[in-house]
């Protein structure tokens, strides 16, 4: 009895541990050593010098009301490490590189500014320049710019960054590594970033270079040197540097971090005070993230003021001051309080029974009920496809100018069109047959799965949406929401058709930068992503079409507005007559609410600032002039 | 039996939990034959409608429906719906900074001060000290200030389709009445909607219904369990005794919830019905049931009439049907009863978790309190889409546990009056 006892207990503790490990996310136990390392005892900020000196964590405790900027909305959960080259650092106020690149830590040449489509000046003096054959870009490092150790930024840095980029294999070197050759120093200060050439002597892609001067770093020679001489030639290694060392040229630097918070401090030294720069240090003496256990708690937070500047999806936010008359205000005054960017959109699973016909997937897509996606799922924070007519473009008016919008207005459907979507499948021979009230399509039942991940609620809401409006047109719809882990695994792998239940399911687009649109019509209709064991990049309803591909390769070489403008048109009208997915909503890249209980002089539309800061949380992109514009509503 | 019947319904606790919990039975079957609108349907383009009386506003203006009616306080209650106190204090606040002097100021004389402020307000003036929520807030108030002193109705204008201009149709003047009883489309929604645009009182009682089927379902898959197993445990006792025993020990030391997630979450969503959660409600909440049942049992089997049965060569099941299970019945409907209670808590509390069945097949009251906090009902002060869900279940829950004590209270030898 007792054998048997102690059989079934070591059985039991084994189902369980086993249970335990599939709910594990991995990464976490090590962050939370690294996040709990007390932070080197230099980085001690000068206190009022009455009693001994208190701790960064005493002062991160309570820091103090007047001179922090709070945000949520980022990071959620404890920071894993400092190191500039790891792009799963999980560090998100202070290493983000990207369209949207985040500038308080480390810089790179340029700003990219998300209202103007420019690229803003950063460690670079001045705008760059092509050469002549559009081979390679020029530009020069500002004489001001000093590494947090007080030595210059020199072109030396730029070229042996991208060296050590390729070298050890990093995101950065692998997304830019078909289009950069290399990185050159041609004196101390300038630098020359050589494209990769195809057959034809022409850059493979010369919008990619461009945007590689405002998404990426540039990190200190010295110092990587020294992280090489640490870990040596072991790329696993090096990605795994916690970096507390690392050198930065940015106005912050870590403060203190625990699972509760991340604390940057102003490095009252910075070089961007020089007039060729700011002119002054940014105004926040700290910059402090909480993290929140959900977006609930987060929005409570933001309501009593203990944050300024909200990243969260705050659903029905103009209540907030409507209702509750707090001193909360959005980029824009009334709906859709934000600048949309990118595109969530459903994408059919072409290789399901049916979705391989044109007429139903139209039919499906213009049946939907877009306005109460919006209305309801976004809480109005999307513009409607009445005031931005769906096409390939994101909302804002520069890319709304690309395409000839008056070509295309006849297949730019707003949704809600059931009688449009029935004559359409009526007039395809898809009916119902056999009388049940659902169509049949080549003698089977038209039944589809539409899916999204569990928890996404905006996302979920949208799907029930799209759902219903499949019952309108005699299309069974029903939803499913998988766990992210599992959903993510099934969408992203484009070497096989899609499982079963993967019918429409949705995901995003690219946001704003450099390469847009391009970029994101390339990842919603280039065949190039089919066959990827892992595809990260988009299409993937595995659409499939050569002369689409065509087009898309042609955009990057070509300079004449007039035959871009005839492309992306022609791009626009067969993404609207093929169908392969269709877009729900409008989506800002990054959610930007702020609390002005103690900051004001935030970014807003008509705000005065030449270029505009955009709205992008105070510091992505060039909307980190905003840590410089703000000021205390009581000084 | 009919004696003991009558002392159960004696016991005013019994009584007023079996009232409660048969009013609520009884809207959960004679509501959704008065209102026959779909429960899920999403009516409403935009969340959290309050409660009220919804009044079409293109048949409202319907000439056939009009009535002329002259009351004295209904230009008073305009203004005021558009101009309180608080931004009264406002535009003071505003005139000031730009210079009015103090004593100018009459905050009661609306002409004036609409005046006033017509000839000083300029939104692209920055006032020092001035947030852009405050700058926003002005904006939206001089919005709404406009027209709001006009004495003239509104017009109706059609758009020509020839010549696309607008043309007179109809003017609304403003002591217009409209008899709510004589326009078509009107929808009463008592405690408004949801998240998803849907009439959370038809989903309510479409989700009490189906909360009280999964607890009906899982009280008695647990109930069930519970009673085979501690039956066998306590009459056939030895190896048998020992196994399940065993078994419920290790059931006894791990947390419930932790069980139901863990089940819940490895079952996956697609998977997850209302019938699937309440199987598992059942089949992880038996272990108490099995335990009591057990102990009662051990103290029946070795009574007289036990012993004569056994005598007399009748087989086991006859004995623990004829002679033991009679004498714990009483227990084990008010065990059933509790059970009930607890699944309909364990779902709730499951759904708010994220692990409930499969949102928006069904509605059940645990997915109504999670989409209502995913979309910030309580943040927002949406109490109507939160709060009536919450008083469903405390009451199911108050009247099973009233009924559970006064059950108690007839069958209890130690507490009987």
């Amino acid at each position: 009895m007792k054998r048997l006892t102690a059989i079934l207990s070591i059985l039991l503790a084994l189902s369980i541990l086993l249970g335990a490990c599939e709910q594990a996310t991995p990464t976490e136990t090590e962050e939370v050593a690294v996040a709990t390392e007390a932070p080197p005892p230099t980085e001690v900020p000068e206190v009022e010098p009455t009693e001994a000196p208190l701790s960064a964590a005493d002062i991160a405790a309570a820091l103090p009301r007047n001179e922090t900027m709070y945000f949520n909305g980022m990071q959620w959960g404890p920071v894993a490490c400092w190191n500039p080259y790891n792009a799963n650092c999980n560090n998100a106020m202070a290493i983000v590189e990207g369209d949207s690149a985040n500038f308080v830590m480390f810089e790179a040449p340029y700003m990219y500014n998300m209202l103007d489509g420019q690229q803003v000046p950063l460690l670079a003096d001045g705008p760059w320049s092509w050469n002549d054959a559009q081979t390679e870009i020029t530009y020069r490092i500002k004489d001001a710019a000093m590494w947090s150790d007080g030595t210059p930024v020199t072109a030396e840095d730029a070229a042996y960054t991208w060296a050590t980029h390729v070298k050890y294999q990093t995101n950065a070197g692998g997304a830019n590594g078909p289009y950069i050759d290399t990185v050159e120093a041609v004196d101390e200060k300038t630098v020359v970033v050589k494209a990769k050439l195809n057959d034809e002597g022409k850059p493979v892609n010369p919008l990619i270079v461009k945007a590689f001067l405002s998404s990426t770093y540039i990190i200190q020679k010295a110092w990587t040197q020294t992280l090489e001489a640490r870990v040596g030639d072991d790329i696993a290694a090096f990605n795994a540097d916690t970096a507390e060392d690392v050198v930065y040229s940015g106005p912050y630097h870590k403060f203190f971090t625990d699972d509760t918070k991340v604390v940057l401090i102003r490095d009252d030294n910075y070089w961007g005070q020089d007039a060729s720069m700011w002119g002054k240090l940014p105004v926040p003496k700290y910059i402090a993230h909480a993290i929140f256990k959900d977006n609930a708690a987060g929005s409570v937070a933001f309501a009593k003021g203990e944050v300024d500047v909200s990243q969260q999806f705050n659903s029905n936010i103009q209540l907030l001051w409507l209702n509750y008359c707090l001193p909360i205000s959005t980029y824009l005054p009334d709906a859709p309080y934000g600048i949309g960017a990118s595109l969530p959109t459903a994408f059919y699973n072409l290789q399901s029974h049916g979705l391989d016909n044109v007429a139903i997937r139209k039919a499906i897509a213009i049946a939907v009920d877009y306005p109460t996606i919006i209305a309801n799922a976004m809480t109005n924070q999307s513009a409607t496809f009445d005031q931005v007519p769906r096409s390939l473009m994101n909302p804002t008016p520069g890319e709304q100018l690309l395409y000839d919008r008056d070509a295309v207005a006849d297949l730019q459907w707003a949704g809600n069109d059931i009688e449009g979507a029935k004559a359409l499948l009526d007039e395809a021979g898809v009916v119902d047959t056999d009388g049940d009230g659902w169509r049949e399509y080549e003698g089977q039942k038209l039944s589809y799965i539409a899916t999204c991940p569990n928890g996404w609620s905006d996302w979920q809401a949208a799907i029930e949406v799209v759902a219903a409006a499949g019952a309108e047109i005699g299309i069974d719809i029903t939803t499913n929401f998988p766990e992210w882990s599992v959903y993510q695994t099934v969408v992203t792998k484009s070497d096989t058709p899609l499982a079963e239940g993967y019918d429409i399911f949705m995901m995003w687009s690219a946001g704003a930068g450099p390469t847009m649109p391009w970029g994101r019509i390339r990842n919603l209709l280039s065949s190039e992503y089919v066959g990827m064991p892992v595809n990260w990049n988009g299409n993937w309803g595995q659409y499939s079409n050569p002369e689409v591909d065509a087009l898309i390769t042609a955009i990057p070489g070509e300079s004449d507005p007039n035959v871009l403008k005839g492309i992306y048109t022609d791009l626009v009208r067969i993404y609207l007559t093929e169908v392969p997915s269709f877009s729900l909503m409008y989506r800002p890249d990054l959610f930007h609410a702020v609390n002005e209980t103690v900051w004001t002089g935030f970014p807003h539309a008509d705000d005065g600032t030449d270029p505009p800061v955009p709205p992008m949380v105070c510091h992505r992109g060039y909307s980190v002039a905003c840590l410089y514009n703000v000021t205390l509503v009581n000084p | 039996m009919r004696y003991l019947i009558q002392q159960v319904f004696r016991s005013p606790r019994f009584l007023f939990g079996f009232g409660i919990l048969m009013a609520m039975l009884l809207m959960v079957i004679i509501y959704p034959l008065i209102v026959t609108y779909p429960p899920l349907e999403i009516i409403s383009q935009g969340t959290f409608l309050p409660p009220g009386i919804y009044v079409s506003v293109y048949d409202s203006i319907d000439p056939a429906n009009r009535y002329i009616l002259h009351l004295d306080d209904a230009t008073t209650k305009r203004i005021a719906s558009k101009l309180g106190d608080d931004d009264r204090l406002a535009m003071q606040e505003w005139l000031l900074a730009v210079g009015v002097p103090e004593n100018e100021i009459d905050l009661q004389d609306t002409v004036k001060l609409l005046e006033q402020w017509e000839n000083h307000f300029d939104p692209t003036v920055k006032i020092t000290g001035m947030t852009n929520a405050q700058r926003n807030y002005y904006i939206r108030l001089n919005a709404s200030l406009d027209g709001i002193l006009s004495t003239e109705g509104a017009i109706i204008a059609e758009s020509n389709s020839q010549t696309g201009s607008l043309e007179q149709k109809d003017i609304v003047e403003q002591s217009y009445y409209v008899n709510v009883n004589q326009v078509p489309n009107v929808r009463v929604l008592p405690l408004g909607t949801d998240n998803f645009g849907r009439d959370v009182l038809t989903e309510l009682v479409k989700a009490t219904a189906v909360s009280l089927q999964i607890g009906l379902v899982a009280g008695i898959i647990a109930t069930m369990i519970g009673l085979i197993l501690g039956l066998l445990a306590g009459y056939v006792g030895e190896v048998v005794d020992d196994g399940i025993m065993f078994l419920t020990n290790l059931f006894t030391v791990i947390p419930t919830i932790v069980l139901l997630i863990l089940i819940s979450y490895s079952i996956g969503q697609e998977k997850r019905g209302a019938v699937t959660i309440a199987v598992v409600i059942g089949v992880t909440s038996w272990v108490w049931t099995a335990r009591a049942v057990r102990a009662q049992v051990i103290s029946l089997r070795n009574r007289d009439h036990v012993n004569l049965s056994k005598l007399s060569g009748h087989s086991i099941f006859r004995i623990i049907l004829r002679d033991i299970l009679p004498y714990i019945a009483s227990y084990v409907v008010m065990a059933l009863i509790l059970q009930i209670s607890t699944a309909i808590l364990a779902e709730a509390g499951l759904s708010i978790l994220g692990l409930g069945p499969r949102t928006t097949e069904v509605p059940t009251l645990g997915l109504m309190m999670n989409w209502a906090m995913i979309y910030q009902a309580q943040i927002l002060g949406k109490w109507w889409a939160i709060f009536p869900v919450i008083v469903v279940i405390a009451l199911v829950s108050f009247s099973m546990n009233l009924m559970n004590t006064g059950l108690d209270q007839v069958f209890n030898p130690t507490i009987r009056d």
